[in-house]
């Protein structure tokens, strides 16, 4: 009996040829979406999950409290771990995490490595990163250690002979010995880096009082906990211990510690200290990985219902000859099976050669293969099922309740709840494509809208040298000036978008009723060219000046929003203000017009200005754009006559800048392509549903044109029905996409109002399309010969 | 073998409620050929697909084998139907999908017959109907001769004591008409009972008997030949 089934069925599919092209080829792409989805949800969702110990591994993170401000932060300062852990038995273990540049100078090659880490001892038991050669437990203990991993370890040293070698690191001040080579760290570890140096470098070598300092925040800190420990009642435990040992220390300096533990493995879906909780975007993605399974799988049941009619015949016989309601409904079903197990089978082989660009697109490898993870591939199987069973039902409950006597005199009418039913599915499947072009409209218009605002500065021809401020620094620049393609030099702490060393102070400034205020500043140090080389619009008072010996150490410059929480409605009041700030003591001299130093995505926050003490580690050079390889050349040779153990580092402010808007840049071509292959898998859809129809009609076209209709005339009678389908979706979809777009926008500082005509573009284009779609089937019918396609009724 | 009392059909459309079988009654012997006659819309197809167990009456009794069958179920009728019953029709009604050894193989699958004996089964009578160098044909490269050849041997793979032939020669030529009429003869008198709606004159002459109808009604009985009840 199945053998039978089987054979009608492959037949079936290859007498109708077209259609199950449509139907499989519709199917197995939405599956091949639905499965991209998957692996690249599962990917998210498996961060730091692979550890044994995940569930008892924790972050320790900061909330700073000032009088002013609350910044909820992801860091611990460098001593209070090794304190909780003293107290606190229900913690095994705890190591700190630095995330850092360092420079490496093998032999003569000079690198800078970027993904740079520095951890304690006890990283290699906490957490399972493989280590091939060295001891977990001391690989990380002794000062100036390092781990390589299999990657950097073959760039360094060639193949499997790094252990115990030596490389001078920090412009060659100091020689670390290679105590470990560990497996490449995974894509879906927060932790991550090539090397990793012993921390001890830092607390006994680098700088010994940092082992007595207190509040100096910038590394990540984890602890491994006891088995039996409840986090939340160990948490509650820390307020008053932290009270009782820095109490004194946290009164006289104005700022309140909490600490508080986090899951590791929801610190990349959740948390927000220091990164953007990534449960939204998964959300999104999850969602549009449905809408378009649930788009090919509507098209499956609609061209199913549809041609179910023409197998009325079929089902009549077997009636008579004796088949049963239920064999029929599953003979129907098993059919619905084959096609979906063979849609099934072109899927897995489409996501086999999509993966590679799949990745390209996600910006990182969600899997190294398709095979890697066979629960996926059974969840897609399981997905195939299930769409084999839904689409099966309708044909499978309807045709076996058929009436044999009435199918086999032909009386049986086109059903009209099977029509509705389509109908209401093709609404559906248009709405889901056109909430998808909106979307993929305003997210576009976001993206251009942050890239193109004026962001207060100028970011063109800057070209930034990390030059970390060492000897030689003020002779090369001496011998830079020379060259009359640099227009102009200054030095600084940190440039926007991220660049250099972001520092933010507590700071006391008399505000406009007289009284000391504290607030907290974002500060950057820089020098008196600054101002001018990034184009940053003085308000009142002046710029630093050489002139003025006292400005590096008694002057401070602020920003519109900074007066603004002094209270100043006039930035010339807020002239000649005292301020404290660390060491410096003085007064505002200067007031500039308020600049993003961050995306658009980020509020404007309060800048303080000082003149650099010596501390400035970025070289700004605005350059003239001819000849840009040639300065470059230039450059690259002082460079290497000044710096001889530091490898030529720089980038352009433009392009640094904008790569804050990756995310989102990703973010919308990943939703482009798949409002894309949603609108083609619904046209696909469309195009199978239009044919039939049309194919049904034909005797009627036939007719009408024999009574003289034009051929305009059949086109639109074929068009109009479904064209009105389409225009019902538009107005459903509008006001659903007007609002998950409008609570989208609501996480950007700076965004677009949704502008009015997106939705009409919007349908405009879902019709436009639509009607391409249907009108290549009308035509064909309308231009047919008449006398033919009654003769073949 | 089949005893009908006072059947009665409605259809009910709209507007008119037409009475298709009115009061409708006769025997039907075991092994008996009887043909039923009568005007367009008097209701004979409507008769045989109640006898056919497709359809119920609405009124009436129905005996088939000693068993009042009237108001069954679905799936009792269909239980009945694919054992005892045969069926012809005038368009043929083969699946398109299947070749004829498939589509004469499909009542043996439904009622589960092994597939070995299926095969002897099967080419057996396609040998009997002569269509046996055709077995792997798809029913749309036949003459219409040949696909009722193929309906009737669907009809009679399972052994059916009953069959039921609606105007099974209407799509054909004489000459084709008569090879199916004489098919159905030779099924009779290897002892089938045969009912057999037609409108011509000449093949209601390979009947033992012919009821006539007239609106639902029975109106005469002609007595062909001597009907000996065995
Ligand atoms: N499904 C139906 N709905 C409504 N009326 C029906 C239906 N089927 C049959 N009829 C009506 O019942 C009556 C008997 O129909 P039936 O098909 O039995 O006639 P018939 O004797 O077989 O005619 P013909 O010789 O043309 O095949 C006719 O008046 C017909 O219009
Ligand atoms: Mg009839």
């Amino acid at each position: 009996m199945i053998k039978n089934y089987f054979k009608i069925a492959i037949r079936n599919l290859w007498r109708h040829r077209g259609y199950s092209v449509l139907n499989i080829g519709g199917l197995a792409i939405g599956m091949t979406a639905g499965f991209l989805v998957l692996l690249y949800v599962g990917f998210e969702m498996s961060y730091d999950s692979f550890h044994s110990k995940a569930d008892r591994l924790y972050r320790l993170s900061t909330d700073i409290k000032t009088p002013s401000d609350k910044y909820e932060t992801p860091v611990v300062d460098w001593n209070i771990l090794s304190e909780l852990e003293s107290e606190f038995p229900e913690i095994e273990m705890s190591t700190l995490v630095m995330g850092t540049d360092i420079d490496v100078k093998v032999g003569n090659e000079n690198y800078t490595e970027n993904r740079s880490l520095a951890a304690g001892a006890a990283l290699f038991q906490m957490f399972d990163f493989k280590l091939l050669e060295g001891h977990s437990k001391t690989a990380l203990s002794a000062p100036l250690s390092i781990v390589l991993d299999k990657t950097t370890a073959a760039k360094y040293f060639g193949d499997g002979n790094a252990m115990g070698k030596t490389l001078k690191i920090m412009d060659g001040k100091y020689s670390v010995t290679v105590t470990g080579v560990m497996d490449d760290m995974p894509n879906n570890s927060m932790v991550k880096g090539n090397i990793i140096l012993s921390i001890s470098t830092y607390t006994e070598v680098i700088d010994p009082t940092l082992k007595d300092s207190w509040a100096n925040f910038e590394n990540l800190g984890f602890v491994l906990l006891n088995p039996e420990t409840d986090a939340n009642v160990l948490e509650a435990k820390f307020k008053p211990y932290v009270e009782k040992i820095h109490g004194e220390q946290m009164k006289s300096s104005n700022m309140q510690l909490a600490y508080f533990l986090e899951p590791i493995q929801d610190i990349y879906l959740y948390s927000d200290r220091g990164s953007t909780p990534q449960i939204t975007n998964i959300y999104i993605f999850s969602i549009v990985g449905l809408f378009i399974l649930l788009i090919a799988a509507i098209n499956f049941i609609n061209l199913t219902t549809a041609r179910s009619v023409e197998r009325a015949k079929e089902v009549g016989i077997r009636k008579v000859i004796g088949a049963q309601k239920g064999q029929l409904a599953f003979q129907f079903l098993g059919e619905s099976l084959i096609i979906c197990l063979f849609a099934f089978l072109i899927a897995v082989g489409l996501s086999m050669l999509a993966l590679p660009y799949f990745n390209e697109l996600a910006g990182k490898v969600v899997a190294t293969s398709i095979f890697a993870k066979p629960l996926y591939i059974l969840s897609l199987l399981a997905i195939s099922v299930f769409i084999a069973i839904v689409a099966g039902a309708y044909p499978a409950l309807v045709l076996s309740s058929f009436k044999a006597v009435k199918v086999l005199k032909g009386k049986f009418s086109r059903s009209s709840k099977g029509i509705l039913l389509r109908k209401g599915l093709v609404v559906l499947q248009f709405s889901i494509s056109v909430i998808l072009i909106i979307g993929t409209f305003v997210i576009y218009s976001q993206t251009y809208f942050m890239q193109h605002q004026d962001l207060g500065f100028s970011k063109e021809q800057l070209l930034i040298l990390p030059t970390n401020n060492q000897n030689g620094q003020e002779e090369m620049q001496k011998a830079l000036a020379s060259n009359p393609d640099i227009l102009s030099m200054s030095t600084s702490s940190s440039v926007p978008g991220g660049g250099g060393e972001w520092q933010t102070a507590l700071s006391v400034l008399e505000n406009n009723m007289g009284q000391d205020q504290s607030l907290t500043l974002n500060r950057f140090n820089i020098d008196e060219n600054y101002i001018p080389q990034f184009d940053i619009k003085l308000l009142a008072g002046r710029n630093f000046s050489k002139q003025f010996a006292s400005d590096s150490t008694e002057a401070m410059i602020l920003n519109e929003k900074a007066i603004k929480l002094l209270g100043f409605a006039d930035p010339a009041d807020a002239i000649g203000k005292s301020f404290e700030q660390w060491d410096k003591k003085g007064t505002v001299i200067g007031v500039i017009k308020d600049f993003h130093i961050q995306s658009l995505q980020e509020e404007i926050m309060p800048l303080s200005m000082v003149m650099g003490s010596g501390d400035n580690k970025l070289l700004n050079l605005k350059v003239s754009t001819q000849n840009l390889g040639k300065t470059l050349g230039f450059i690259k040779k002082y460079w290497q006559e000044y710096f001889p153990n530091k490898s030529f580092d720089y980038f352009f402010m433009d392009a640094f800048f904008n790569q804050q808007y990756k995310s989102e840049e990703r973010f919308a071509s990943l939703f482009l392509n798949f409002a894309l292959l949603a609108i083609f898998i619904s046209c696909l859809g469309l195009l199978g549903l239009a044919s039939y129809s049309t194919l049904q009609r034909r005797r009627e076209i036939g007719i009408r044109k024999i009574l003289g209709s034009s051929a305009f005339g059949i086109v639109h009678l074929l068009s109009a029905d479904f064209l009105k389908l389409v225009a019902i979706a538009i107005l459903i979809a509008s006001p659903i996409a007007w609002y998950g777009m409008h609570s989208w926008l609501q996480d950007f500082a700076y965004r677009i109002d949704i502008p009015w005509w997106i939705f009409l573009v919007a349908g405009i284009l879902a019709i436009g399309i639509a009607l391409v779609t249907i009108s290549f089937q009308a035509i064909k019918a309308a231009i047919a010969n008449p006398v033919k396609s009654l003769r073949t009724e | 073998m089949i005893t009908i009392t006072d059947l009665e059909k409605y259809y009910a459309t709209e507007e008119v409620r037409t009475i298709a079988l009115n009061k409708l009654s006769f025997k039907v012997k075991e092994g008996e050929f009887v043909a039923v006659m009568g005007p367009s819309g008097c209701g004979k197809s409507t008769l045989l697909n109640i006898l056919g167990l497709l359809d119920d009456p609405d009124g009436g009794s129905f005996v088939f084998n000693g068993i009042e069958v009237a108001g069954f179920n679905e799936r009792k009728r269909a239980d009945l139907r694919k054992h005892n019953i045969g069926f012809v029709f005038q368009s043929f009604n083969l699946i398109d999908e299947l070749t004829v050894f498939e589509n004469v193989e499909l009542p043996l699958i439904y009622t589960g017959v092994k597939p070995a004996e299926r095969k002897v089964r099967v080419d057996a009578v396609l040998e009997k109907m002569q269509i046996m160098h055709r077995r792997k044909h798809f029913p749309q490269q036949l003459s219409g001769g040949q696909q009722q050849r193929v309906a009737v041997a669907r009809a009679v793979v399972n052994n059916p004591k009953l069959i039921l032939a609606d105007e099974p020669t209407g799509n054909l030529d004489s000459s084709n008409g008569n090879e199916v009429m004489d098919l159905l003869t030779e099924l009779n008198e290897a002892g089938t009972t045969i009912i057999m709606v037609t409108h011509s004159e000449h093949d209601a002459k390979y009947s033992h008997r012919i009821i006539r109808m007239l609106d639902g009604q029975k109106v005469t009985e002609n007595v062909l030949a001597e009907f000996k009840s065995v």
